[in-house]
């Protein structure tokens, strides 16, 4: 047993050590979270049309005046509509979005519990 | 021509068998205590009629008869046999035709199949199943008839969407189709065992065979779909959270919590209630992914076929059902377990109900999150977006104790139980902390949470390995499964932190260099094919250890209908695949190329695999 551990771990640590290190970068976390506009169901870093190519050459540009990313989110968001945006904001309109999956795990966990300390 | 007629009078003749065999049906249930041979008999010919329906359709894609308008819309004379084949099913009115097949498929090889159960129990499964067969009998031959004429006869089709041009979805939709209409049939039995009260220990053992095909095939569809989004959409990801893909994974969600509902039932009696609910859910679910995907309304790139009449007519049929459903629940269900049952806090029913908790979550972020858009735009017409971060944000963090609970539950015993191997569950979550941190502490991105995860997911792969060197250790099925769930968390969340990418702009022979790779646009060919013509583009690439691949990724111009694609070349090993992309840029004489590094591909598909495994396993084991 405390063998096969061994061995495990070792293996797992050098076929870990010939991965490359991913740069972090920027535009591609951002163009994941802003829909294609014209396309069917993909974001703009997914895409290659010609709406998604200006979209990257746009947040490049804003990437190099300084802006943040939430500033670029709310540029585009100003701009086309919350449509874009593939993360909704928490807002009047997405509260139900963001909040019923939770109320429901809650309202789950309260039948659980309820069902357990019934002596 | 011939085929047609054929094809559509084998439909009626199918729907005049199901109509007759409510009368049959009728008679059986309330004179003999034997199955009326008429009855098995008539189920027959209509398995038999739809075969024969299917099989003239296929024919006419086959010999490309453009008189029929289903062969005329999806296909082409100069299209290959396989994909003429394969057309059948790639659109509206083939892949309902399908459905139906599988449906009296199902129905059938239940009557034979079933052994030791009452017969009106089976009678009454029957009738249900019917309402549903003729339900799509109708919606068939009312709405979307695949055997329609045209006049005059056009010499040449429209062609099929180069897209569904792929081996991997050749045989995608039949084998997702088996697992969505597989839950019919546990509906069916489900509302006949309850208007019989007879769901039970013996029940459970006897449903639990179905459960398991169903989510096999299920399982299986939704991989196979995965692999061809990964090589054919031709930008490097599996999931998309795309509501196509939403609404395949809900019916997987309920019919899992489903599988592990039954478990306790098959020993207990006891969650009877919840066991019908769940039922009924995962059949409702699948109806409603058929509604969403046949109507229209949703924005994704599975859409093939939007008609406003025939998604209100899946929705009016859709309702009556879950109508039907809830009648048959509140008249006939009665909790006869009255006696209070005792859940504690260290058991295995307790273990399963959290189970149960946590994927009931999911499933409602999932149906949340697919729905709540259409919702919002009906009632207020704005217009958002659910995407990746949304299900990222709402799941990763309860996938935390969820992995754990997979770890630990399948150890406790029924009732009461204690632990065991304390010290053994201790060590393992250090270790898998440990080493976790150690994976990630050169990384620095979100390195709390991503050793969080990784460590829980750890920990479950070191207690699922272990036990299958424990002797005494029975349950190989469960673990199986388990074991390939961890493998599979662990290989998408490997995937996604290791992963490495380039994107740039070359001309044939310039070269892209940098730290770690070298990328040499070598040459361009050309290739003309029977149904497409291609630009194959050759690149060599090396690394630091100077390894080199050549590539050949191509631009595909497909004839009919004239569509472009791009076609990746992977490179796949068992550590890593290499996938590269090119496309055309308009009005540049330079390519697009992007290139990814994406380690644990392989793994990912591997873990899916094992874990259907771990279903087919239990499938064949017999009942000690």
């Amino acid at each position: 047993m405390k063998i096969l551990r061994f061995v495990l771990v070792i293996f797992l640590l050098f076929s870990l050590g010939n991965l490359n290190a991913k740069e972090s970068n920027k535009l591609n976390e951002i163009t994941k979270n802003l829909r294609c506009l014209i396309c069917q169901g993909q974001s703009v870093y997914d895409s290659d049309s010609e709406f998604a190519n200006s979209i990257k050459i746009i947040i490049d540009k804003k990437l190099d005046d300084g802006l943040s990313e939430d500033e670029i989110y709310e540029y585009f968001k100003k701009k086309y509509g919350e449509w874009i945006l593939y993360d909704p904001a928490l807002n009047k309109n997405t509260y139900i979005l963001w909040l019923l999956p939770l109320l429901i795990f809650l309202f789950g966990g309260a039948i659980i519990f309820k069902k357990l300390i019934k002596k | 021509m011939i085929y047609s007629v054929f094809g559509y009078y084998s439909l009626i003749i199918g729907l005049i068998i199901g109509l007759s065999l409510f009368y049959f049906s009728y008679k059986n249930f309330n004179n003999s205590s034997i199955l009326d041979t008429k009855i098995l008999s008539f189920t027959f010919l209509q398995f038999f009629f739809v075969v024969i329906s299917f099989l003239c359709l296929i024919f006419s894609f086959v010999v490309s008869d453009f008189s029929n308008e289903t062969v005329f819309n999806n296909s082409h004379t100069t299209k290959p046999l396989f994909y003429k084949i394969s057309g059948t099913w790639g659109n509206h009115e083939g892949s309902l035709l399908l459905w139906l097949l599988v449906l009296t498929l199902f129905v059938l090889l239940f009557l034979v199949r079933t052994k030791n159960q009452p017969v009106k129990y089976k009678i009454l499964t029957l009738v249900f199943q019917q309402i549903i067969i003729v339900g799509f009998f109708l919606f068939l031959i009312l709405t979307s008839n695949p055997f329609n004429y045209i006049f005059p006869i056009p010499t040449e089709g429209l062609g099929l969407n180069p897209i569904l041009q792929d081996p991997a979805l050749a045989i995608h939709p039949p084998i997702l189709y088996l697992g969505y209409v597989g839950s019919s049939i546990i509906f069916s039995s489900v509302l006949a065992a309850t208007s019989l009260k007879i769901i039970s220990t013996n029940w459970a053992v006897h449903i639990k065979k179905w459960i398991l095909i169903s989510w096999i095939f299920l399982t299986l569809g939704i991989l196979l779909g995965s692999i061809w989004a990964y090589y054919e959409l031709g930008w490097g990801g599996f999931w998309f959270w795309d509501p196509v893909e939403n609404v395949s994974l809900m019916p997987w969600l309920a019919l899992t919590t489903l599988l592990h509902c039954i478990l306790v039932l098959e020993k207990k009696s006891i969650l009877t209630s919840w066991v019908i609910i769940l039922s009924i859910a995962t059949f409702t679910l699948s109806m409603c992914g058929t509604f969403l995907v046949r109507s229209g309304i949703l924005n994704s790139v599975h859409t093939f076929a939007n008609d406003p009449e025939r998604g209100l007519f899946i929705l009016i049929f859709l309702f009556i059902l879950i109508f039907l459903s809830i009648l048959i629940f509140f008249f006939f269900h009665k909790d006869n377990y009255r006696k209070s049952y005792n859940f504690f806090w260290l058991s295995k029913e307790t273990s399963i109900l959290i189970n149960n908790w946590f994927m009931m979550y999911f499933l409602s972020v999932v149906l949340i999150g697919t729905v709540y858009p259409i919702f919002l735009d009906v009632i207020s017409s704005q217009k958002i977006s659910v995407g990746p971060p949304f299900y990222h944000k709402l799941m990763i963090p309860f996938l935390i104790p969820f992995l754990i609970m997979m770890a630990i539950g399948p150890k406790l015993k029924w009732i009461k139980s204690q632990l065991e191997d304390k010290i053994y569950l201790i060590s393992f979550l250090i270790i898998s902390i440990l080493l976790a941190y150690l994976i990630l502490k050169n990384f620095n991105q979100n390195i709390l949470i991503n050793t969080i995860l990784i460590s829980s997911a750890l920990y479950l792969f070191f207690i699922t390995l272990r036990d299958f060197f424990v002797k005494k250790y029975k349950n190989i099925s469960q673990n199986i499964a388990h074991f390939g769930f961890s493998l599979l968390i662990l290989s998408i969340l490997f995937n996604n932190i290791f992963a490495s990418e380039i994107i740039t702009n070359l001309k044939v022979g310039e070269t892209f260099e940098n730290s770690k790779t070298k990328i040499v646009f070598e040459s361009v060919d050309q290739k003309k094919e029977k149904n497409y013509n291609a630009i194959i583009a050759n690149f060599s690439i090396s690394n630091l250890n100077g390894e080199e691949d050549i590539f050949s990724p191509e631009l595909r111009i497909y004839n009919q209908p004239v569509i472009a694609t791009s076609e990746a070349d992977i490179k796949t090993t068992l550590m890593s695949d290499k996938f590269i992309v090119i496309n055309l840029v308009q009005n540049q004489d330079f390519f697009n190329v992007r290139y990814q590094v994406k380690p644990f591909m392989l793994w990912i598909w591997l873990s899916v695999i094992l874990i259907s495994f771990g279903g087919i396993v239990s499938f064949l084991q017999k009942r000690s």
